[in-house]
């Protein structure tokens, strides 16, 4: 049986965990099929329900300050939440992931260079530098995937570094080198499988923190662009006392949503940890043999 | 031993951070501070070098330099600086007869002389003074408000205490007063000896600036906060508090503040929003009607980029400006086709407000070979609703619009500069026929990026020479008519503000705040 299929088994015989998944699973599942299927109509005002109509059969979540169906709103929300969250985290991945097995295996200026870029990220504050790189290019879905995804490698690429640094020195590398293969083929059979482990648990912890700094730039005004929905900037609306003390559907739903993703992501990435984690119960017998 | 330096390291290093507080303490129970909210910040502490000449930059200098009289909501007049006025040369001058016990924060009296360097500086050409096409009403200047080599300038100071200024057509003081009074203030002139010009902006003087108004300058942090004391000596009288801080904050977030006894007032920017008020008066605070229009809604244009009129009529055809009232007053508000407010005189001058036609606006647009090119438009956060609803409205008729929010200052230097193609932007209306036109079309401030400005100058000169009632509502009208053939801009509504009081201060002349000037000298904060 080879590593992930062995993961896998374990990952889903974790009862919490596959519980998180399958809420994970159902969540990308509404919100990509259900506009098409219900022929929801986020942008659109429905004058006869009215500005801020409490629920009802015909707005099952009622109307925000334009007359906007706010469940057409929060589910279509969701997919620019969801596009940010996995997309921010990909791209942490994809940066992060070539920089720390470089500079952890070729180590030298290699190592210098990029443990101080990443240094240097580290010394910025986060949510202000994202702001100004919003600002300066505009709150596009993409580019607060390109911006979030671009400042979260540091993460990531220490993470592998560490691993990297431990995993070079062990025997089947070391043989690897003996045989005399190429050193883009070490990282990427020997090394790689085996120090970019934890971040599969890292990865669902900047899924939930990228969707979390997207609705803080929506809380702040300066996320998704309106008209577009997003769960932050629906959560917006509830920095009006009107609509936080008296209309609570409006902000709780998409607030739920919010905390159940990022919850159920936690509960998978240290679920993903544990399985993959040669020295846990779970993982044991896992990676080192491939 | 070791610990004696240490300890005097980590007191250095607290020092400076204790400097940072801002507003002072309130060391006792003899300093009262009043805490003021205010949406959108100041851009400048010189009066005359706002780039957004906002309402929010004006009741800043309101506190800081005096004005020649006090305008209420309903358009009546009191003394400030000056005790008294009357018309003189067939209606041509007016004199200002000045309060003599008016003073600088330096101690120095107020003069006539100051006002009139105060002008004459301001209308040097060399001077980079902003918002200078206000002089433009005296003689002397020229259709920019620069002094004219030559001729006798109309500011003119005919003794110590009476300053007299003259016109280019007759011009009431009541009409004068209603029109510019929040535009001209008093500078420290003799601050100013020996400066040029051209530098005269550039002074230091201007980031702790020293005025006659009723409250004296203590610090500001840019763009976010400022700190002003009573001014002791003021001449209407000492306001009842010690400190005014006027603090930068979200509007979504001033009822909240003024709820947790965080702010004691807000009123710029800050009118109570209709849905506010069972919460509002839930909370101990009470909740007034303003009783004239005090809020007029536009939509600007870039008419370089829409340059074709029928397109820009099309525009406002598609608009439902029923709908677009609805949701920005809740009901206080009545839609507009024209800047002339309800209340003025000249109200049966105005263009009624046109019905929704989205057909109509298709044909125009088919008539004027409109290719689908998408437009900016641009508003502050808290109207991002209204934006999204425009863009549904004009979405029916086939025009594409993206929205772009920013703040008001960057909202309005968009628009000057031709970044954005649209703008939602609204005003405190004035009742004279050309208060919203005049400073808006010409060379000055052509905010709507007009190509040939002709003959809405000519229009508005026309209507500025005439005297005659009549002839003047029929110049007005016909002023309008092209107004609404042009469409420059959108005339939205006009709307009604809701003022909420708290208990905390007394006095406050709520209605007149929307008007850029406040009665400070008669707040009283136990």
């Amino acid at each position: 049986m080879s590593g992930y299929k062995r993961m896998w088994r374990r990952l889903l015989g974790d009862r919490r965990a596959a519980v998180c998944l399958g809420i994970l699973a159902a969540e990308l599942l509404c919100v990509l099929f259900l506009p098409p299927l219900l022929g929801l109509e986020p942008d659109l005002t429905d004058r006869t329900a009215g500005f801020w109509a409490p629920p009802s059969p015909e707005h099952w979540l009622g109307t925000d300050d334009v007359g906007r169906d706010v469940f057409s709103r929060l589910i279509c929300g969701g997919r620019v939440s969801l596009l940010v969250g996995y997309g921010a985290a990909a791209l942490n991945v994809a940066v992060g992931v070539p920089l720390g097995l470089l500079a952890g295996y070729r180590r030298g200026p290699w190592e210098f260079w990029i443990m101080r870029l990443a240094d240097v990220f580290h010394t910025f504050p986060s949510i202000v530098l994202t702001l100004c790189l919003v600002t300066l290019f505009g709150a596009s879905p993409l580019n607060l995937v390109l911006v979030l995804g671009l400042l979260g490698w540091p993460d990531i690429a220490r993470l592998v570094y560490g691993n990297t640094l431990s995993v070079r020195e062990k025997e089947y590398v070391t043989a690897a080198r003996a045989l005399g293969a190429r050193t883009g083929t070490i990282l990427v059979r020997n090394v790689l499988p085996n120090a970019a482990a934890p971040v599969w648990a890292a990865l669902a912890q900047r899924v939930g923190r990228a969707i979390l700094s997207e609705s803080s730039l929506s809380f702040l005004g300066v996320g998704i662009r309106p008209p577009q929905a997003s769960w932050g900037n629906l959560m917006q609306s509830a920095s009006s006392l009107a609509v936080l003390a008296g209309r609570p559907w409006i902000w709780v739903p998409p607030g739920l949503l919010m905390v159940l993703t990022v919850v159920c992501l936690h509960v998978l990435g240290n679920a993903l940890r544990d399985a993959m984690d040669p020295r846990s119960p779970a993982g044991r017998g896992g990676w080192e043999g491939r | 031993m070791k610990r004696l330096p240490a300890l005097l390291l980590a007191l250095c290093l607290c020092l400076p951070l204790a400097a940072c507080g801002g507003p002072p303490a309130e060391t006792g129970s003899q300093e009262v501070t009043i805490r003021c909210g205010i949406s959108n910040a100041w851009d400048a502490l010189m009066p005359y070098n706002s780039v957004s000449g906002s309402n929010y930059a004006r009741i800043v200098y309101d506190k800081l330099y005096d004005r020649l009289a006090y305008v209420h909501a309903d358009g009546t007049l009191s003394p400030r600086g000056a005790e008294s006025w009357e018309s003189c040369e067939g209606g041509y001058a007016v004199l200002f007869h000045l309060d003599g016990d008016a003073a600088f924060h330096d101690g120095t009296p107020v003069t006539a002389e100051h006002w009139v360097e105060t002008f004459t500086l301001m209308t040097d050409p060399e001077c980079p003074a902003l918002g200078r096409g206000n002089f433009s009403v005296f003689t002397g200047t020229d259709q920019d408000g620069c002094r004219v080599a030559g001729e006798p300038f109309g500011a003119e100071a005919v003794d110590e205490l009476t300053l007299k200024l003259t016109f280019k057509t007759p011009t009431t003081p009541e009409d004068f007063l209603l029109d510019k009074n929040r535009e001209f203030y008093v500078l420290p002139t003799h601050l100013l000896e020996g400066v040029e010009a051209a530098e005269l902006m550039e002074l230091d003087l201007w980031k702790a600036p020293v005025g006659s108004g009723p409250c004296v300058f203590v610090s500001e942090i840019p763009g976010s906060q400022l700190t002003l004391a009573a001014n002791q000596n003021y001449q209407l009288g000492t306001p009842g508090f010690d400190y005014l801080v006027i603090t930068v904050m979200d509007k979504s977030n001033l009822l909240t503040a003024l709820i947790a006894g965080d702010l004691d007032y807000y009123a710029i920017g800050g009118s109570l929003s209709a849905d506010d008020v069972p919460l509002a008066e839930a909370s101990g605070l009470t909740v007034l009607e303003g009783t004239v229009p005090n809020t007029f809604y536009e939509l600007m244009l870039n008419c370089e980029r829409i340059s074709d009129a029928r397109v820009r009529r099309a525009i406002e055809l598609a608009l439902d400006k029923d709908l677009l009232c609805e949701q920005s007053t809740h009901g206080l508000g009545a839609p507009a086709g024209s800047s002339i407010s309800p209340e003025s005189p000249y109200a049966a001058s105005a263009v009624p407000a046109a019905e929704r036609d989205v057909e109509g606006a298709k044909a125009l647009l088919a008539e004027a070979g409109y290719d689908g090119t998408s437009y900016t438009l641009v508003c502050t956060a808290n109207r991002a609703g209204l934006a999204a609803l425009m863009q549904q409205n004009l979405a029916e008729a086939g025009i594409s619009v993206t929205i772009e929010t920013v703040d008001s200052a960057a909202m309005f230097a968009g628009m000057a500069d031709g970044t954005y193609d649209m703008g939602i932007a609204s005003h405190t209306p004035g009742a004279l026929p050309l208060w919203f036109t005049e400073s808006r079309l010409s060379e000055t401030n052509n905010i709507f990026h007009v190509s040939g400005l002709e003959p809405y100058t000519s229009r508005i000169q026309a209507i500025r020479q005439e005297a005659d009632p009549e002839a003047r509502s029929a110049l007005v009208a016909e002023l309008d008519a092209y107004l609404a053939q042009e469409r420059p801009f959108i005339p939205l509504w006009f709307g009604t503000a809701l003022h909420v009081q708290s208990p905390t201060v007394q006095n406050i002349d709520y209605p007149s705040a929307s008007f850029s000037n406040e009665n400070v000298w008669a707040w009283v904060k136990e």
